[in-house]
């Protein structure tokens, strides 16, 4: 089924573009680096405060973070599915890509689980004794799920295809 | 003295074990995302792009981010150890080198300076948080090409 849909995409003029242009890769290579920055430090900030880091600044204004954070993750989407359309087949068989796209899945359900559920608990929480055990726990997921999502993409070219 | 660091046992283990550079880039990729990752995150606070967190979280933020620089460092060395002789005459290695070298002392001017005030305001720290900013990101530009122009 992969297979398939691989095939599909490798017909598109968009796969023809991607390819043809000799140094679209590596400027894509290098706008995912820019995006993992913005991603990975603003939720270093973010999560490393709710576990109790740094914990004389408030809480809640590390949040202002998230909007930077959500730029590199729109960079990292764009230039993320422009690789699959430049390559699907290497893409499509490769374990580190499809165990990466799984824990990405995971991760944006823990972030969204945060956004719905533990912001409005910690807007209404006295966060004297901390962040409560709940946002914690997220926050740690988030920071496991997305260092597991860096390390996956960086061991691509390494590891088995299919 | 390139040749002979290439042929010092750790640089022959980055070489020829089959997972010491998968795993040496792997722990380096994590320093980049620590090390460039709070700095820009302090870089864009000091720009006033955000208007929150404090300054002063990035005091604590500091000496994170200086694990991250040890890690990519001692990293760094060990994956530099197997190709010493081809990477110092590599011109994206050696600007990358330049830019991390800077950007590092820029980070500590800035910091000793987010110090001295205790972080209440980013008069004055602007145009350093720009230069670190554009240095990061020359250093990283830099060293994805290493791979692509010899």
């Amino acid at each position: 089924m992969l297979m398939t849909f691989a095939q599909s995409l490798s017909e598109t003029s968009l796969h023809s573009w991607v390819v043809s242009q000799a140094w679209l890769w590596p400027t894509l290579e290098v706008t995912h680096f820019f995006g993992l920055t913005l991603l990975i430090g603003g939720l270093l900030v973010v999560d490393l405060r709710v576990l109790g880091f740094a914990a004389f600044s408030p809480l809640l204004a590390t949040y202002r973070l998230l909007p930077i954070v959500l730029v590199g993750f729109g960079l990292n989407l764009t230039t993320g599915v422009l690789f699959v359309f430049g390559d699907p087949f290497r893409y499509a068989a490769n374990i580190g890509f499809q165990a990466k796209m799984i824990i990405i899945f995971l991760a944006s359900a823990n972030a969204f689980y945060h956004h719905l559920r533990i912001t409005p608990l910690l807007s209404s929480a006295n966060l004297n004794a901390g962040a409560p055990l709940i946002a914690k726990v997220s926050a740690a997921v988030s920071l496991l799920a997305w260092t597991t999502v860096l390390l996956l993409g960086r061991l691509i070219p390494y590891v088995g295809t299919g | 003295m390139f040749l002979w660091l290439e042929n010092t046992p750790m640089a022959l283990w980055v070489s020829l074990s089959y997972w010491a550079y998968p795993l040496l880039l792997s722990v380096h990729i994590i320093g980049l995302s620590v090390v460039a990752g709070i700095f820009s995150m302090r870089d864009l606070r000091c720009l006033e792009i955000v208007r929150e967190p404090s300054l002063s979280l990035f005091l604590r933020y500091h000496r994170l981010a200086l694990v991250g620089l040890a890690l990519n460092t001692l990293s760094g060395l060990l994956l530099f150890s197997s190709q010493a002789t081809v990477l110092i005459e590599s011109i994206p290695f050696v600007t990358k080198m330049v830019c991390v070298v800077l950007a590092s002392a820029v980070a500590f001017i800035l910091n000793s300076r987010l110090h001295a005030t205790g972080g209440r305001n980013a008069r004055g720290l602007k145009w350093l948080a720009g230069l670190s900013l554009c240095l990061w990101i020359s250093a990283i530009v830099a060293g994805r090409l290493i791979a692509y122009i010899f």
